[in-house]
């Protein structure tokens, strides 16, 4: 009775969003015990081994131990019953709201995000009467009326109708909260923009040098970064022309991956979400030697946590987006020929174990981003703040334009296939080498003491007596 | 009815909308979980400073900051509108099935260069300016 009136729909978006958000809380946890692990197996230490689920009570004391298994649980109370301390002088609203706004637009950004195989919907097919043979292939862009009539009357139309009921009828089970967002990954660069607002009224409202300084490096930062990320992004997009991410990993699955296609593109794609995301060698923000702990210095007990949260939660997120992306999603070579009767619509055991196999490869390919992320942290320096900017402002952003040319290029002037393939990789390949080589002969800028450029125009070095003397 | 005949439906937006309500209720009542069960504060006039490794901080924290910061957030503007052009250009001209004729194709791809070009000459200008320069 009570369900004839809630949509299907609606109980499935329901279902989805309680075991993604259960599923990446889980995941966070055990992630921050794995990144102890990994730090701890480098430097060559044992790492969290005795907090198992004994609770020291001494009847569970089978239950110690498991690989430091219950540190997680441990870590959680320990966050909800720590002393919340609040410094006076703080802006109290912005300081509460920023810890919120950073775990809510790190989980946000998951939304779009497909871990698994969702139904791709049908794509809108040619007018292959009206167009003349000479077209490739074109979608349905109805310019005239009597085009639109045309398109109506097409049985191509009614093929697509069919399709999407099929699709319609498919979409029960899906591996992402919103499936099939047509602003895609876009949304999540979007969101993950507005994480520069947590990070910068953490900063702000805090009261303090360390959490300032650290928030106006983070902001510059992202924004800085944003830039190569959607650069790199645009070739995906020249090749497959869809923001979706179910259509990309759909166009990989078919195509080949678009890591071999473009690698560059992929490279400054792991540079900008390594920033993005505050780890090493790009936290700055939070360099524990220079600035205690940046912007969330001041911050305590869950508040802290929740930093922590959405920290972990865009590394996730930015992990199967690369998957996603790059690495073909669910998608290996020959699998679909193995799981030959995925996406019949008839929902029997093949057709669930199709669905968990495509599960687990997507999971595994976004474990390999993470041991990437874990073990770039412990292989690169931190950098300094002009090399920051320097690497984000003269060496991905020039890439990232080489990136996009040798693209369109292929896309212009090759044939599809291999010779697409072929160009863009190489074009890739040798434009990293040439700005490299060139990066390495241009002459290092000897250090200024202070830069000028309220006129427009930059002045030499003035140092700090004669700047004294001139203030005077 | 039947389908629309464009790949394109609003209510595949609505269960972001679900989720961000559950993502404000989850930040919400973790934080006053944690308000309501944590012991009781102990407030000393040491606890209430900023902390600054513990010297007695000077002077107020929002002091002024380097223009630099400033000049990159212009600079983002710039090449994030940008990149907002290049987006649609990208879809309607390449893409799997491009959504224009081949002809049309051609013309847009010299555009596009040009674009691409001008942008390049506002990086090496904002270069020559000494934007880049962090020391």
């Amino acid at each position: 009775m009570l369900f004839d009136l809630i949509p299907f729909s609606l109980l499935v978006t329901v279902f989805t969003i309680a075991v993604i958000f259960v599923g990446v809380l889980t995941a966070v946890a055990y992630l921050t015990l794995l990144e102890r692990k990994v730090s701890a197996w480098v430097q060559d230490r044992v790492g969290p081994n005795r907090t198992g689920f004994d609770f020291g009570q001494p009847w569970l004391k089978f239950l110690r131990g498991f690989f430091g298994l219950g540190q997680p649980l441990a870590d959680g109370v320990k966050f909800l019953l720590k002393e919340d301390v609040v410094p006076g002088y703080v802006d109290r609203v912005f300081y509460y709201l920023a810890p919120m706004i950073a775990v809510g637009t790190a989980l946000l950004a998951l939304a779009v995000v497909s871990v698994g195989d969702t139904p791709v919907p049908p794509v809108l097919q040619t007018l292959s009467a009206n167009s003349s043979s000479a077209d490739s292939p074109r979608r349905v862009f109805p310019a005239t009326k009597s085009e639109l009539a045309a398109m109506n009357s097409t049985t191509n139309l009614s093929d697509v109708r069919a399709g999407y009921a099929q699709y319609n009828n498919l979409s029960t089970i899906k591996f992402a909260i919103a499936p099939n967002v047509d602003i895609g990954f876009l949304f999540v660069f979007a969101i993950g923009g507005l994480a520069v607002y947590g990070i910068v009224l953490g900063g702000w409202s805090s009261n303090n040098k360390y959490s300032l300084l650290g928030s106006l490096r983070s902001s510059a930062q992202v924004i800085s970064y944003e830039i190569p990320m959607g650069l790199s992004v645009l070739g995906v997009l020249v090749m497959v022309g869809s923001l979706n991410l179910e259509r990309v990993v759909d166009w990989q699955a078919r195509h080949g991956w678009l890591i071999a296609y473009q690698p560059l593109a992929f490279v400054l794609f792991l540079t900008a979400i390594f920033a993005e995301c505050n780890r090493l060698p790009f936290d700055l923000p939070e360099c524990e030697q220079e600035l205690v702990g940046g912007y969330h210095t001041e911050y305590s007990s869950m508040k802290f946590a929740l930093f922590f949260l959405g920290e972990y939660t865009h590394m996730i997120t930015t992990s199967f987006l690369t998957a996603a992306l790059f690495m073909g999603g669910w998608h290996l070579p020959w699998l679909n020929d193995w799981l030959s009767p995925s996406m019949t619509g008839n929902f029997d055991l093949s057709y669930l174990f199709a669905l968990l196999i495509k599960l687990a490869v997507f999971v595994a390919k976004m474990f390999v981003v993470i041991a990437l992320f874990m073990l770039v942290r412990w292989t690169i320096l931190r950098f300094k703040f002009d090399q920051l900017m320097a690497l984000a402002w003269k060496g991905l952003m020039p890439l990232g334009l080489m990136s996009l040319l040798g693209v369109v290029i292929s896309r212009q002037f090759m044939p599809p296939g291999m010779g697409q393939w072929g160009f863009q990789c190489a074009f890739g390949l040798v434009s990293l080498v040439i700005v490299g080589v060139v990066s390495l002969l241009l002459p290092t800028e000897a250090p200024k003491t202070v830069l000028s450029i309220s006129r427009g125009r930059s002045h030499s070095a003035t140092s700090a007596p004669e700047l004294a003397s001139r203030a005077s | 009815m039947p389908p629309e005949p464009f790949d394109f439906s609003l209510t595949t937006y609505y269960p972001i909308f679900l989720f961000l309500g559950a993502v404000i209720g989850f930040a919400v009542v973790s934080l006053l979980l944690s308000y309501l069960i944590n012991p009781g504060r102990i407030t000393t006039s040491v606890k209430q400073m900023p902390y600054e490794s513990g010297m007695d901080p000077i002077g107020d924290a929002r002091q002024q900051f380097d223009v630099r910061f400033y000049l990159i957030a212009i600079l983002f503007l710039v090449f994030d509108v940008e990149l907002l052009f290049l987006y649609p250009w990208a879809v309607a001209t390449y893409g799997e099935y491009p959504v224009v004729t081949p002809s049309l194709q051609t013309v847009l791809f010299w555009e596009g260069m040009i674009f691409l070009a001008t942008l390049l000459l506002a990086w090496i200008v904002a270069w020559r300016k000494g934007v880049f320069r962090w020391r």
